[in-house]
């Protein structure tokens, strides 16, 4: 009878050890962080501002040679890649503040992003990317690499990008370039300063 | 479904059609088909020995292409140019010249690039003028079909797939379509340094006979170019976007002289490089 005890309070020891571990490890950081608690005064104002935003850069075409120049502004982050791609390429498509031109129809709109794990980005457009588009081998080659490059440029898990429209693949956005494939960036098109 | 490899289908079918001659030999109404057969296949071929050049008007139908500021179309003046090669070109009986479109329709570009397999085409010229979302864009350029990295990486990777694939399930749909695709591509990946030349050549006649700026030759992906299976360019003859040079392209004079620039340039091709 009194050989067992030891035994039972050592285990009975161990366990409590182990519970305290993932308690501290794994609830506690939880608990910290969670919204229930109050955070510190000190840190809430810090905190939105850093993380909240992202610094976008944005490409538009140059007027004279059809070269793209950088914008870049602030746009809303979560964190997330394709939530943050998303508000990116909805920040491409409401164009160009300074004298720079737009390479997407100002219609357009953005129905989604997703990725996939080898980091080839879905960037799925509603049909005015097409019905609106101007034509001519020029402009559709601008409306892809204006998509692509700054999407690649901005997240360095995306590699491709997809482009669709309404969800499906689409074999040129106006009869010249092959679109049903995955795009790597050519970061040669952006104009050296 | 697409005739994918148009070469070669005539001579196939040739061998079907004479093969009968076998089984009904000795019957006189055989015998007398089988030389209206014989007749047919060689009386065209004797007279002419022409070969195709296929012409290819961009566009048509409710694809309109770019548009001018003052209400022009692409899809009319590629094809007015394009009826205009083919009048130069038929000028001389040396060659047959076949249109993908003669009026206001719009074939698919698959079958653009099929219609210049099935002709078995000594070349393939598809005449476009440009657009940019640029009011400046301006000049003229030649394409030929790009095999970059992008290209390279693409077909690798379908590849791939496909075999990823076929390990977990038998060959569907999807899979077929994959490998069509990485054939359609390799019928123009075997012309491309003929189709560099040809735009080379075609692309100093523009640049001498237009006065519009130089584009230069460039390499891009294509569709209508990808499965073509001879040499093939895109020839984007100025800015339909750019109001001045809309009002060249709608000139009459303007449009002879892209027609004389592209056939110029083919026919110092086709002198350079033979008829094969």
């Amino acid at each position: 009878m009194k050989k067992p005890r030891p035994i039972l309070f050592a285990l009975l020891l161990a366990v409590l050890a182990v519970l305290v571990f993932w308690f501290i490890r794994g609830f506690a950081p939880e608990r910290i962080a969670g919204p229930g608690e109050a955070p510190s005064p000190a840190a809430s104002p810090e905190a939105p501002v850093s993380k909240e935003t992202m610094k976008a850069t944005l490409f538009f075409l140059r007027d004279d040679d059809g070269m793209f120049i950088a914008e870049t502004r602030d746009v809303p982050s979560t964190g997330s890649v394709t939530a943050d791609a998303e508000a990116v390429l909805a920040e491409l498509i409401k164009g160009p503040t300074g004298g720079l031109v737009s390479a997407l129809p100002p219609e357009t709109k953005l129905r989604q992003v997703f990725l996939t794990k080898d980091g080839i980005a879905y960037a799925d457009f509603t049909k005015d990317l097409t019905a609106a588009h101007p034509s001519g081998s020029d402009a559709e080659t601008a409306t892809v690499y204006a998509i692509v490059d700054t999407l690649a440029f901005n997240f360095k898990a995306i590699k491709k990008v997809f482009i669709l429209v309404d969800g499906e693949e689409r074999e040129t956005l106006n009869g010249h370039l092959t679109l049903n494939r995955a795009f790597l960036p050519d970061f040669t098109l952006i104009a050296k300063s | 479904m697409r005739n994918v490899f148009g070469r070669g289908f005539d001579s196939r079918r040739l061998h079907q059609i004479m093969m009968p001659h076998v089984r009904y030999r000795g019957s006189w109404a055989a015998a007398l088909l089988l030389a209206a057969v014989c007749l047919a296949a060689v009386l065209p071929a004797a007279a002419g020995d022409q070969r195709t050049i296929v012409l290819d008007p961009g566009h048509g139908g409710l694809d309109v292409g770019a548009k001018g500021k003052f209400g022009s179309l692409e899809k009319d003046i590629d094809l007015a140019i394009s009826k205009k090669v083919k009048a130069l070109i038929e000028q001389s009986q040396a060659y047959r010249v076949v249109l993908t479109r003669d009026k206001d329709v719009n074939p698919s570009l698959e079958n653009r690039a099929a219609i210049a397999n099935n002709n078995d085409a000594l070349v393939f010229l598809s005449i476009h003028v440009n657009g940019s979302f640029r009011k400046k864009a301006q000049g003229s350029e030649t394409f030929f079909m790009s095999l970059n990295a992008t290209d390279e990486e693409s077909r690798r990777l379908a590849y791939q797939e496909n075999r990823e694939q076929a390990l977990d399930k038998s060959i569907a749909g999807a899979d077929k379509d994959d490998i069509k695709m990485i054939l359609w591509d390799m019928a123009q990946s075997a012309y491309i340094k003929q189709s560099s030349q040809l735009a080379e050549l075609i692309q100093a006649q523009l640049n001498s006979l237009l006065g519009t700026a130089n584009r230069g030759i460039k390499q891009a992906d294509f569709v209508v170019l990808r499965g073509v299976a001879c040499p093939a360019v895109l020839v984007e003859a100025a800015f339909i976007s750019n109001p001045e040079e809309e009002q060249k392209l709608v000139d009459e004079a303007f449009q002879d002289n892209v027609a004389q620039a592209v056939y110029t340039g083919l026919m110092r091709f086709l002198a350079a490089y033979g008829k094969n």
